[in-house]
């Protein structure tokens, strides 16, 4: 080490002075080598935020639930195309008393990391303890009236009413399966280095730097998982992320930039991939601004918007116009939802429609140093003009761009959506339904009673053609009332070595690395 | 009065600045917009989830209260717990200083080992080519921005040219900190170096031209030995000082490099604290930044003694 140290200070002395003229091409080999499942080695995944926690219930970051993922298995789980829902704890279900009652029966000889079986019990505790959680993802849980544990391998829960996303919400990760009274710790010590049944059991974390988890040996899945360990690390630069990709010094760089994604494709010894996303970004219109009260006035910004420009030119193309607020990986997507597009001659006729045919001046919050963000709202910004509606910026931080829409402090801004569960119930209540969901409908203050009764009976509806009719309809009556700009869905964007197989992410971000080896 | 009083007094002096750190930073990043509970939830950011999340981290009590809760902690050595991490800030603080000091100390020195010989060739050799090629090209160093510099020496050493270093992070054990430190110290001391190079090739030339110097190269030195004994000891005396205040600002502006580099230290940490309206923390990185500055001043001048007799403590 030292030797080669010494070498490399030398080497460093030495050319400093042509240090610009070295930028060659990457010596990498370019070979690949013949596809065979191989157990071994450490997965090194290198990420643009570090985990704020591992308490499943309480945590509302992609960052630390992706991880979580890994430890705490559901009964189901969601399939690789975010819409399905497959057995994973649990083998089968059956429904009885109208929709009121789900009795379960779980897998057999699953173990938890500390080499304890799974039972009933655990299952109880695990759900009756996630869904008393007031600031967390309690309130996906609140259809459950009580749950039973019969015997060691069945679970019934009783629910206060037919509840159609019922399964969806069980696959939920805040409802993931740990010991019955966390193994004999206090909850917050237990959630420091939390136990599962996952294919990996927790190993080590230096905050603000790595965590690792390490292989679980009493893993239900027989052969897996084929890795020994998994590292995340946070490097929050995205050049950084790229190059230590290049050099092979980590193995899966999370969420390149649009404007990277060719050259990575070009790159050898690299793996690009886009996965489909739930993912839509938008712009919200609070109503609580006069002009944007108006349907004729959101109309009319909504026929403005280009989204197939700003696809191109800010996505470089990767990714769809969206149609509706729901992205189409999410169940009962309406493909043939006539959501507004670009229309300048129609939102002339909107305004002209409006009390404001003579223009109005409103406000748009961007985030300072939000780059792509920045971009969309001087596009936005010249198009409306066109309009009369002259839009002046009011540039924070992100962090206050944040705060500031979720207080209704705003006129037009931006955010985006990513689903937890295979059902559009959390999406569309917290879209639409504006006590239901808690969130004043998007922080927009949009109220359509229509739409909310629709939305409530859409809960209850457990006939799956109905459903998806009752979705369709609220598809249709939002994109009309244009309550938000609905923008574009994108792709998750994660590119590896080529030494990565099996590495696959479905379209709510999480990822089975139980599936992954190294070659 | 000895240097040991005279620490004493400097260290007396920092209580009350630190002190007026503390009450400035707690008010003003409790005046900005933004709400670390809205931060942490994001989109499930219900008005319910949040009042919950301020009663627990007692952020719906008077900005007063709160202080006199803050000052209470630190007084007995308890810099809070972290909303986003929920550990001891301190604690976060104390993993991440190493990184920041490996970084400014490491830094600080290649600075002064590129400096000091540029300056001496440059003012030996006035106005000759060699000269003004000392002059100018360093200031590459101080016109192109940290995180430039430090992507072209990653390209440049670390992933071509036989990946000599590693491409970000910290490494482990003594010499792997000290492998992975070197471009990033390389970077700070390109930024430093041309301000250094600058004032000591100054400093130099008006010496050289003072009556000592003319009195030694009449006793028959040569003119290697009237530089280095004579001159270049009075010319580091200006160049600690032009050092002290770039390590000063380099305290509070390491975080350029340690993003680009992926280093875990204090600058990422309280960027990301700010960001996250993490309270406890920008409280305690804001104290350890103060204490840091206020040091590396004191330092500057007991260095500033021991190069100049003239100078006393008082």
């Amino acid at each position: 080490m030292r030797t080669r140290l010494a070498v490399a200070i030398l080497v460093v002395a030495g050319v400093i002075a042509f240090m610009f003229g070295t930028l060659g091409a990457s010596a990498r080999s370019d070979e690949t080598q013949a596809a065979q499942q191989k157990r071994g080695g450490t997965l090194r995944i290198a990420r643009q935020e570090d985990s704020q926690s591992f308490d499943k219930t309480n945590v509302f970051q992609n960052e630390s639930i992706w991880l979580i993922q890994q430890i705490n298995e559901s009964l189901y789980t969601v399939g690789r195309d975010g819409k399905t829902l497959a057995p994973w704890l649990a083998t089968s279900y059956k429904v009885s008393h109208g929709g009121k009652k789900y009795t379960l029966k779980l897998r057999k000889g699953v173990r938890f990391s500390n080499g304890q079986p799974m039972t009933a019990a655990d299952v109880k505790f695990s759900i009756d303890d996630a869904r008393a959680q007031d600031k967390g993802w309690g309130y996906l849980d609140v259809a459950i009236k009580n749950i039973k544990a019969p015997n060691k391998s069945t679970v019934v829960f009783n629910l206060k009413y037919p509840w159609a996303p019922f399964l969806a919400d069980l696959a939920l990760f805040a409802n993931g399966i740990i010991p019955k009274n966390f193994a004999g710790q206090k909850r917050a010590e237990f959630y420091k280095h939390p136990i599962g049944t996952g294919p990996f059991m927790w190993d080590k974390r230096v905050v603000g730097q790595t965590v690792t988890f390490k292989r679980n040996p009493y893993y239900w899945q027989k052969g897996k998982p084929y890795l020994d360990r998994v590292t995340w690390s946070y490097v929050s630069d995205q050049n950084t992320r790229e190059l230590q990709l290049r050099g092979g010094q980590i193995d899966v760089n999370e969420f390149p930039p649009f404007a990277s994604i060719k050259k990575l494709q070009n790159t050898s010894g690299v793996k690009m991939f886009l996965f489909p996303s739930t993912r839509t970004d938008y712009m919200g219109m609070n109503q609580a601004y006069a002009p944007l009260k108006d349907r004729h006035v959101r109309r009319a910004i909504s026929y403005m918007i280009d989204r197939a420009a700003i696809l191109k030119s800010i996505l470089f193309g990767y990714g769809k116009v969206a149609n509706s607020f729901m992205p189409p990986q999410v169940p009962y997507y309406d493909p043939n939802s006539p959501g507004i597009q670009y229309n300048p001659a129609k939102a002339k006729a909107e305004m002209a429609k409006s009390k404001y045919k003579n223009g109005f001046t409103v406000e748009m919050l961007v985030g300072a140093g939000a780059t792509d963000e920045n971009k969309v709202a001087q596009v936005l910004q010249q198009a409306l003009k066109q309009i009369k509606i002259n839009v002046k910026f009011r540039q924070v931080d992100t962090s206050t761009e944040f705060s500031q829409i979720q207080e209704g402090k705003y006129q037009l801004g931006f955010s985006y959506w990513t689903m937890d569960i295979a059902d559009p119930d959390e999406l569309v209540t917290f879209a639409v339904d504006p006590k239901g969901g808690g969130a004043n409908s998007f922080f927009t203050g949009y109220k359509n009673p229509k739409v909310i009764a629709l939305t409530k009976q859409a809960q209850r509806e457990r006939n799956p053609a109905k459903r998806r009719s009752l979705y369709a309809q609220i598809q249709r009556l939002a994109a009309g009332d244009a309550f938000m700009a609905f923008l574009f869905y994108s792709p998750f964007r994660y590119a590896t070595t080529d030494k990565v197989n099996g590495f696959y992410v479905t379209p709510l971000g999480n990822y089975h690395l139980e599936d992954v080896w190294l070659s | 009065m000895s240097l040991a009083a005279y620490v004493a007094r400097r260290l007396l002096l920092m209580v009350p600045v630190v002190l007026g750190v503390t009450i400035l930073v707690f008010f003003l990043i409790h005046l900005v917009p933004g709400d670390p509970a809205r931060t942490m939830l994001g989109t499930h950011a219900t008005p319910k989830r949040v009042q919950l999340l301020h009663e627990e981290w007692g952020l719906d009590e008077p900005l007063p209260v709160q202080y006199e809760r803050f000052m209470g902690r630190l007084v007995r050595g308890d810099l809070g717990t972290s909303l986003f991490y929920s550990v001891s800030a301190g604690r976060l603080v104390v993993e991440r200083l190493p990184v920041t000091l490996w970084l400014i100390g490491l830094g600080a020195l290649f600075s002064v080992l590129i400096a000091v010989p540029l300056a001496v060739l440059a003012a030996a050799r006035r106005d000759h080519p060699t000269d003004h090629a000392i002059r100018a090209v360093p200031l590459v160093g101080l016109g192109f921005p940290a995180f430039w510099i430090g992507i072209m020496l990653l390209l440049a050493f670390a992933l071509n040219s036989g990946r000599l270093f590693p491409v970000g992070g910290y490494g482990e054990g003594f010499t792997g900190h000290l492998h992975s430190m070197i471009l990033p110290a390389l970077t700070v001391a390109l930024g430093i170096s041309p301000i250094l190079i600058r004032s000591l090739r100054a400093s130099l030339l008006e010496i050289l031209e003072s009556d000592y110097i003319t009195t030694a190269r009449s006793k028959g030195l040569t003119e290697r030995r009237v530089m280095v004994r004579h001159a270049l000891r009075n010319g580091l005396i200006s160049m600690v000082s032009v050092l002290a205040v770039a390590i000063g600002f380099l305290v509070g502006g390491t975080l350029i490099v340690e993003q680009v580099f992926a280093l875990p230290g204090i600058g990422q940490l309280m960027f990301n604290a700010i960001l996250q309206r993490d309270f406890p923390v920008v409280q305690a990185v804001a104290l350890v930044f103060a204490i840091m500055v206020v040091l590396v001043y004191l330092l500057a001048d007991i260095a500033h003694a021991a190069l100049d007799p003239r100078v006393r403590f008082d």
